[in-house]
């Protein structure tokens, strides 16, 4: 596979639900260790984005490219096979298996047996990993689907919402591992919560009806009161 | 010392659940009529298949008669035409069943779980109409095939004496259960859970859904007609009858009443039914319209099924009694 070029590059994408279209010609671009938020009101196309660069959503036309390498028409698993990894916004893990189990799961899948550095970013995880994962709160799962999505070493993680509904405390912390996680992996965040944007961000999309209605990758220009004019 | 423990310990705890119910299975052989436990044990590797169906990839399938037709009519054809070992017979059933699990399964298990059911038991029908109607040249039509007095004696446990072949069938169902059991604890059995809770989500992780339900489908149809092929010599004759779509209710009632997705659950399932129809039929005339009604009332009252219900039940009774104690003592 060929290793140059940007971690994600997505161009003219266009995608519908239906007759309904939901993208119309998004551009998104995605460097190597670099943390991309897309922001934008419910409804925007921001999930939808994440589902056609994983794979889920057939788009009508565009590109999306990891590294030079055509996504597009890949199954969801051969996406995810392919280093792009993605955790969804509902936080459902496999309710009835074991922490232990979700993660073998995504051992097997990736080839990586090697879970502590994915279990340091965690460590509250190593405590329960005989507990059923549809026992933990709703910040542990949201840990569980980090770290499961992290064995294997993805190129990168496209992450749906993480924060939405986390308790203050949670949030701090994901905040810390998402800057350790882009050491080595790019992130592609979709998220509300604009003081993590303003923290963590190195570039923000603001996607409006499902169009790119602003980007910023200046320090300067990423403010609370700049982001909010687009929620 | 302490790893030799442990190791112990894990074994115990793989092997007692199996033994225990081996132990009782044997005392039940040794104490109930021989064509009861006989037809029980069958039932129970029949419902087996089910039970992996619906518990593990949520699957229900009322199709399941057909699946067992297959494995009952190669052996048939098999010890009616070919050859008289039923070891062999056996054999040839369980492949024809793994073969038109490889054939029907690519086809089958894209649909969705409610589709699913239907098209088994549109599959049900066809095989019916085939075995009664289309092939009556080969499979003999209603009259069937009997060839039960052509089977020759095997040997260390022969199948052609019923009292033998239930402690034969008594080791295949064991067989069978601690093949699910294996499956349970490995990346497959987890995998296949994982499909049944959120099949998107498990391609997320970088699994194909497709291959992990074709393979199981085709392990747990194969285990269907292990039983097919088992009914077929134990009674020495097959007719369309024993994959009629009228009775393709009859695994997933079995497998709701047993308790869905545990591993005990096919053999109570089995031993409640079978028993019920036994009893109840040597009581009252019109039985079926009874045990309809006897079947929805267990239902209502324990929709984990018994092996769901009843364990989880004890316990609570049992914490409850050492709590009474407890506060007694003080």
């Amino acid at each position: 596979m060929p290793a140059d070029g940007p971690v994600l590059d997505v161009a003219g994408l266009n995608a519908a639900y239906g007759e309904a279209k939901v993208l119309f010609g998004i551009d998104l671009c995605v460097a190597p260790r670099q943390i991309v938020a897309c922001i934008g009101r419910n409804g925007a196309g921001k999930t939808t984005l994440l589902r056609c660069i994983c794979g889920f959503v057939k788009p009508l036309s565009g590109v999306v490219r990891s590294h030079g390498s055509d996504l597009i028409g890949l199954a969801p698993y051969d996406v995810a096979k392919s280093g792009v990894k993605y955790v969804p916004q509902d936080k459902k893990v496999f309710y009835d298996l074991t922490v232990r189990e979700n993660l073998e799961l995504g051992s097997y899948a990736s080839g990586d047996r090697n879970w502590e550095p994915a279990l340091n970013y965690f460590p509250k995880l190593k405590v329960h990993m005989d507990r059923k994962a549809g026992y933990m709160s709703g910040g542990e799962r949201q840990m569980l689907m980090i770290a499961r999505a992290l064995l294997g070493n993805p190129r990168l993680l496209l992450i749906d919402e993480p924060t939405e509904g986390l308790a203050p405390g949670i949030v701090s912390h994901l905040r810390e591992v998402f800057t350790d996680i882009a050491r080595k992996t790019s992130l592609v965040i979709v998220e509300q919560n604009l003081p993590l944007v303003c923290a963590i961000a190195d570039v923000v999309y603001a996607i409006r009806d499902g169009r790119v209605a602003a980007m910023f990758s200046q320090r300067s220009e990423m403010s609370f009161q700049t982001f909010e004019k687009f929620l | 010392m302490t790893a030799a423990k442990s190791l112990a310990s894990r074994a115990l705890s793989w092997w007692w659940g199996i033994a225990a119910t081996l132990l009782a299975t044997s005392l039940c052989a040794v104490l109930l009529p021989t064509p009861f436990m006989n037809e029980v044990m069958i039932f129970a590797i029949y419902v087996s298949g089910c039970n992996f169906l619906i518990g593990r990839l949520g699957f229900i399938s009322f199709g399941q008669p057909a699946y067992l037709a297959i494995g009952a009519y190669c052996t048939a054809f098999y010890l009616f035409y070919v050859g008289t070992n039923p070891l062999v017979g056996l054999g040839v059933g369980v492949l024809g069943g793994l073969l038109g699990a490889i054939i029907i399964g690519p086809f089958f298990v894209r649909l969705r779980s409610d589709y699913f059911a239907m098209v088994n038991l549109a599959l049900a029908v066809v095989l019916f109409y085939v075995t009664q109607k289309l092939l009556v040249s080969i499979t003999g039509g209603d009259n069937g095939l009997w060839f039960l007095t052509q089977m020759q004696s095997t040997p260390l446990l022969d199948l052609t004496a019923p009292a033998q072949f239930l402690w034969f069938a008594i080791i295949v169902a064991t067989a069978v259960t601690v093949m699910f059991k294996y499956l349970d604890g490995t990346i497959f059995g987890a995998c296949c859970l994982a499909s049944r809770l959120n099949e998107d989500k498990l391609q997320f992780i970088g699994y194909d859904n497709f291959k992990i339900r074709l393979v199981a489908f085709i392990i747990a149809n194969t285990v269907t007609a292990l039983a097919g092929a088992m009914y077929a010599i134990y009674f020495g004759f097959v007719s369309p009858e024993m994959g009629s779509p009228s009775r393709a209710a009859e695994p997933v009632i079995v497998t709701l009443l047993g308790g869905v997705g545990t591993l005990a659950g096919p053999l109570i399932g089995a031993f409640a039914y079978t028993g019920m129809k036994d009893v109840i039929s040597n009581l009252i005339g019109n039985w079926e319209l009874f045990i309809g009604f006897l079947l929805v009332f267990i239902m209502l009252v324990a929709d984990q099924g018994i092996w769901g219900t009843l364990p989880p039940a004890a316990r609570a009774l049992l914490v409850h009694l050492r709590r009474a104690a407890g506060r007694a003592r003080n």
